[in-house]
């Protein structure tokens, strides 16, 4: 009975569809239809640094470089840019069609203004902790732009890569609309958005970066992601972005439509605080390290879809894992350094997780808990709410935590706010050395490659051994698109950036 | 009590109910003592996701972990939380029903326009806000259903207290020749006991509810113990691969809220002089 | 003084318990606005970026100047601007609320359409197997959740039977009322369950009850047909409850269905509650309690109202 209304009303609904279609002819129906489950939550470039936020804006601001596929940097704003041989001076050309989406050019003084307002510390821009090493930026003519440098500093360039160093109108800075408007120099432009429900974005015909081949994104918000498989399978939706690896390979059974995944830069990882009780001794966090059978919570918790991963999560510069401390689980060991540590009986403690980020926490949590109790440590599981989540984690207020973080290309950039003595975020991490801290430096300033990949390595060994958190594994990014969708290519930052390069060929 | 059960028995709705209440409350029982065919808690990762046999009848979840033991684990949780939270909010309902009513005034006014402003408040957002701010848990789940229901006990107890206090029967009856005493306990019982007995009956149901929805989002039972609206959760991702997750824990949930709403009725039906005397 | 009288007067205190109980609670909720939007990121500010924040988002008084701000606004009309759409409060809410209220439009026809004729089906056959019938379907109803119902209906229709529930963007019943009935139809179906349930039961004891009343009685002795008298004498009479019960059904369903909502993936008042209130958005938070605390209040009132305009007994005395 009500499977005949459903699909008698889907008749009408259709035939509706068609006429409209075509009444209006071809130009109107190809805005590709986009849904995600997290919204952005605002449209400062500068402030919003969640990732629903950034994938949102990035298809509308840019940068002055960005990561293709690979993670390599390619130009985005600038055209070409170079180093001085200290690795002090950055000097980069703007690339010469780049305008914004009112149709001026994008200038070296919009670059400055974007720099600084980014570090004017009374707009509260997050991502200012990446360019403190910014001393002045000279703007010589009207296509070029020089960063001064406090020192050698390499991956300056990876922080470049990040909408949260987009370059936006310095008219708009002047006039406070930064946040309230949007114009960028990016594929798409703002129309409208209303958060939690949907978004509308319309190609930018004059993009300096290529053409692109649909007219628009309709984008909606479907808060559940089995929801937003079930519009996939109606075909109400072109484009999904999928979080949930349970949702995910259910995609390609079904029949009309297909899956991208890529490995992503961010780490699932076990956090331990090494200020908190047993978790102050080295070999107790060693024996954690060594009773965790990476695999087999990657196998339980995101169905086996991931990699283990030491803890640089980038192809360039990771490690092969038999070289690091105990990526094999090996209880017997696990259980002698617990001894030797003078817990042999064991501990109780909390873990802590956010509820549904990421959807596979509560799982992760638990099979670690099971796996854990084999050396008699004793884990409570506490989910929180995200924000409860995160207002304990800044706040080193936990005894463990599960953990998904972000990550970058360059190893520098990504852990420097933990792993240096005046990272932002050493007070999170609680864990230092003088070896980790010199060997961050070192890295900072090395510009040859094999020299730092060797550095690096060292670094990554190093803190695998003493480990501060247990490394775990990283999953994939996942797009669920219908079989008429081309050209989308996942990146490892989980970027939708590739949506300019789609096209749509039914 | 016995009278009452008695009653209860020959009820059709009632006997139905009473059984169907029986058979959970002894799942309840020996899930939450540990007479379960497998720990619900052990994991036996190999074992993931197997589809009901004759060795895991209800199947396995994610972990290996069986399903028929986590259900009865579950319904102990959902009925401890439940019980927990509706005698504390009976509870609470009925010494602040009663002191309103006997204090009247101001106290009167400034209890039952508080039960006004929780009433008009959203219960599951209510719930939700006051898990979020003490952190969920089983004794949270318990606080927060409490407050949720004690409005409703507030009301249901004051009205009937407000005509003892005013002792109107008391004059109607005497003018019978009953005794005071006698006067007062009839009293008591009839007006008083008897819808409360059928609130709190109704009301279990209620927070059976209301405990699956907020472990559906999250933010009651945790992990790795079950509670009946956590499975449902657990399974929703999961209901193409592993349906039975969806199908044990929904059923359970169903017949345990079912159960409470026979009572209920039978309750009622019993209880109510109304309906007694035409039964009579 | 009369009742309703006296429910008018008790309002404005009420509403103002409300936001006072509302403003504390959420900000007694762990984290805030900063954190909701940079989350861990937000580990990076400096002290003067910090505050430069709570500045903005109206953070840095204490609650009493806040709430003083807040609540002066209200009075004016005006519910503040929430942080998250950098929009007034109240234009997001009446962007959210037509979905709710058609949401709970929808339940309310389908379970008068099935609960009506249902229970008076059932009392006119009382104690025959169709009775039975009705009133278990009507016991099963009530005692299974609605967002069970919902994922039971999810399941049984895309496994079962391959037709896939309408779940994409949401279309307003102003832009295309076929694509939204379409959308609208299963989370109908799904809150009406259990309302049609309560209507099956109410209706058909208060039925049963009239049935057995003297006037019903004498009519019948007088000679006037059965089926005259169940529909001249009997249903208006057994409406009143039927209305009171919907009444108060309706009332709670403008609150939003939090969880059939989500399930659902509808944009309704509840979701947006539950999303202002996991970003902190404390303004929104505010501004949506008190709105459906208003409508549920008004919604109580008139289903008083009309309860003792339509019942000659019923005089509202001290109750």
């Amino acid at each position: 009975m009500s499977k005949m209304i459903t699909k008698s009303l889907g008749t009408v609904g259709l035939a509706v569809i068609l006429s409209t279609t075509a009444l209006s002819g071809v130009s109107m129906a190809e805005n590709l239809k986009v849904a995600w489950s997290q919204d952005a939550t605002g449209l400062d470039p500068h402030k919003q640094t969640a990732f629903s936020s950034i994938r949102f804006l990035e298809l509308m601001y840019e940068p002055l470089v960005r990561l293709d596929k690979d993670a390599e940097i390619v130009p985005a704003l600038a055209g070409s840019w170079q180093f001085n041989d200290e690795a002090t001076v950055l000097t980069m050309k703007l690339d010469e069609g780049a305008k914004f989406h009112d149709g001026s050019a994008v200038t070296p003084a919009d670059v400055k203004a974007s720099f600084e307002r980014i570090l004017d510390e009374e707009v509260g821009s997050a991502a200012r902790a990446n360019f403190t090493a910014i001393t002045s930026i000279d703007t010589p003519d009207d296509m070029t732009v020089v960063f001064n440098l406090d020192g050698p500093n390499v991956p300056f360039l990876t922080a470049l890569a990040s909408v949260n160093a987009a370059i936006v109108q310095a008219s708009a800075i002047e006039a406070g609309t930064i946040g309230t408007e949007v114009v960028g120099s990016g594929p798409f432009k703002y129309e409208s958005w209303t958060p939690n429900s949907s978004a509308t974005l319309v190609a930018n015909e004059d993009w300096h970066g290529g053409e692109v081949a649909i007219d628009g994104l309709d984008i909606s918000v479907l808060p559940d992601e089995t929801s937003i498989l079930a519009a996939l399978r109606s075909k109400q939706v072109d484009f999904a972005l999928i979080n949930d690896p349970f949702v995910a390979t259910l995609i390609p059974q079904a029949s009309g439509l297909k899956l991208a995944k890529a490995p992503v830069l961010s780490y699932h990882v076990l956090q331990l605080n090494p200020s908190r009780g047993p978790l102050t001794e080295q070999k107790v966090r060693q024996a954690i390290s060594c009773a965790v059978d990476r695999q087999d919570v990657l196998d339980t918790a995101l169905l086996g879809e991931g990699a283990v991963t030491g803890p640089l999560t980038m192809a360039a510069y990771a490690t092969p894992q038999d070289q690091l401390f105990c990526y094999q689980q090996d209880l017997e060991k696990a259980r002698q350094l617990m001894a030797e540590a003078g817990f042999a009986d064991g501990f109780d403690m909390n873990i802590m997780a956010a509820t549904g980020e990421p959807p596979t926490a509560a799982s992760e949590a638990q099979v670690l808990q099971s796996q854990l109790s084999e050396i008699g440590i004793n884990l409570t599981i506490e989910m929180k709410e995200l924000n409860v989540y995160v207002d304990h984690w800044l706040k080193a207020d936990f005894d463990m935590a599960v953990a998904l973080n972000g990550g970058k290309p360059d190893p520098y950039t990504m852990y420097n706010r933990y792993w240096t003595k005046d990272g932002n975020l050493q007070k999170v991490a609680n864990y230092i050395d003088d070896d980790l801290d010199s060997l961050m430096a070192q890295g900072r300033e090395e510009a040859d490659p094999a020299k730092r990949k060797e550095i690096f390595q060292s670094f990554e060994k190093h803190l695998a051994e003493v480990s501060p958190w247990v490394w775990l594994y990283t999953g994939y990014s996942y797009a669920g698109t219908q079989d008429y969708v081309d050209g989308f290519e996942p990146t490892p930052t989980g970027s939708l950036f590739g949506l300019a390069n789609v096209s749509v060929n039914k | 009590m016995t009278a009452l059960l008695k009653d209860l028995t020959r009820h059709p709705s009632g006997r139905i109910g009473l059984i169907t209440f029986a058979v959970f409350l002894i799942a309840a029982v020996l899930g939450k003592t540990g007479f379960t065919p497998y720990d619900p808690l052990i994991q036996d990762r190999i074992a993931r996701l197997q589809g009901p046999s004759a060795a895991h009848w209800f199947g396995t979840d994610l972990f290996g972990r069986d399903v028929f033991s986590r259900l009865m684990d579950g319904i102990g949780q959902s009925f401890i939380i439940s019980f927990f939270s509706v005698g504390i909010a009976s509870l609470l309902g009925a010494v602040l029903g009663l002191t309103a009513a006997w204090f009247a005034g101001l106290w009167d006014g400034a209890v039952m326009r508080f039960m006004d402003v929780l009433l008009a408040f959203p219960a599951i957002l209510l719930a939700l806000l006051i898990i979020t701010i003490f952190g969920p848990g089983t004794w949270t789940s318990v606080l927060a259903i409490a407050i949720v229901y004690t409005p409703i006990f507030t009301r249901v107890v004051r009205g009937p207290a407000l005509s003892l206090r005013r002792r109107d029967f008391v004059d109607a009856a005497r003018t019978f020749g009953s005794s005071r005493r006698y006067i007062m306990t009839r009293h008591l019982a009839l007006n008083l006991v008897a819808p409360l007995t059928v609130q709190i009956t109704l009301a279990l149901a209620w927070a059976l509810v209301t405990e699956a929805g907020l472990s559906f989002l999250g933010l009651g039972t945790q992990p790795p113990n079950a509670s009946l609206g956590l499975m449902l959760s657990d399974a929703r991702n999961l209901m193409e691969m592993a349906p039975w997750l969806l199908w044990m824990p929904a059923v359970a949930l169903m017949l345990a809220v079912l159960s409470f709403n026979l009572l209920g009725d039978a309750l009622r039906d019993i209880l109510d002089p109304k309906t007694r005397r035409r039964l009579a | 003084m009369s009742y309703p009288i006296k429910r008018l007067l008790v309002f404005p205190l009420v509403m103002l318990g409300v936001s006072v109980f509302v403003f504390i609670s959420i900000r007694l909720v762990p984290g805030d606005a900063i954190t909701a939007m940079l989350g861990t990121e937000s580990g990076l500010l400096t002290p003067t970026q910090r505050d430069a924040l709570r500045a903005y988002f109206g953070l840095d008084q204490n609650w009493f100047i806040q709430f003083w701000r807040w609540f002066a606004g209200v009075l004016q009309g005006d519910f503040g601007i929430s942080t998250t759409y950098g929009k007034p409060v109240m234009t997001i809410i009446w962007q959210h609320f037509p979905l709710t209220l058609e949401l709970a439009i929808l339940s309310m026809l389908i379970a008068l359409s099935i609960g009506i004729p249902a229970g008076i089906y059932a009392a006119t056959h009382k104690d025959r197997p169709s009775d039975l019938i009705v009133r278990i379907v009507a016991m099963f109803g009530q005692s299974t959740p609605s967002f069970v119902v919902g994922l039971l209906l999810i399941y049984l229709l895309s496994v079962g039977f391959g037709v896939l529930p309408e779940m994409g963007t949401f279309v307003p019943i102003t832009e295309d009322p076929l694509a939204n009935l379409a959308q609208m139809i299963l989370p109908a179906i799904t809150l009406g369950t259990a309302f049609a349930a309560a209507v099956i039961r109410m209706s058909r004891s208060t039925m049963l009850d009239i049935l057995q009343e003297d006037y019903v009685r004498t009519a019948r002795s007088k000679g006037m047909s059965r089926r005259r008298v169940i529909w001249r004498h009997a249903l208006p009479n057994a409406l009143i409850p039927v209305i009171t019960l919907s009444g108060v059904e309706f009332g709670y369903l403008l609150g939003g269905a939090v969880l059939v909502e989500q399930i659902f993936a509808l944009p309704g008042l509840g979701r947006t509650v539950l999303d202002a209130i996991l970003q902190r958005d404390y303004a929104l938070v505010q501004g949506s309690v008190l709105f459906i605390a208003f409508n549920f209040m008004v919604v109580n009132l008139l289903v008083d109202l009309a309860y003792a305009a339509l019942d000659p007994r019923i005089r509202f005395e001290t109750k």
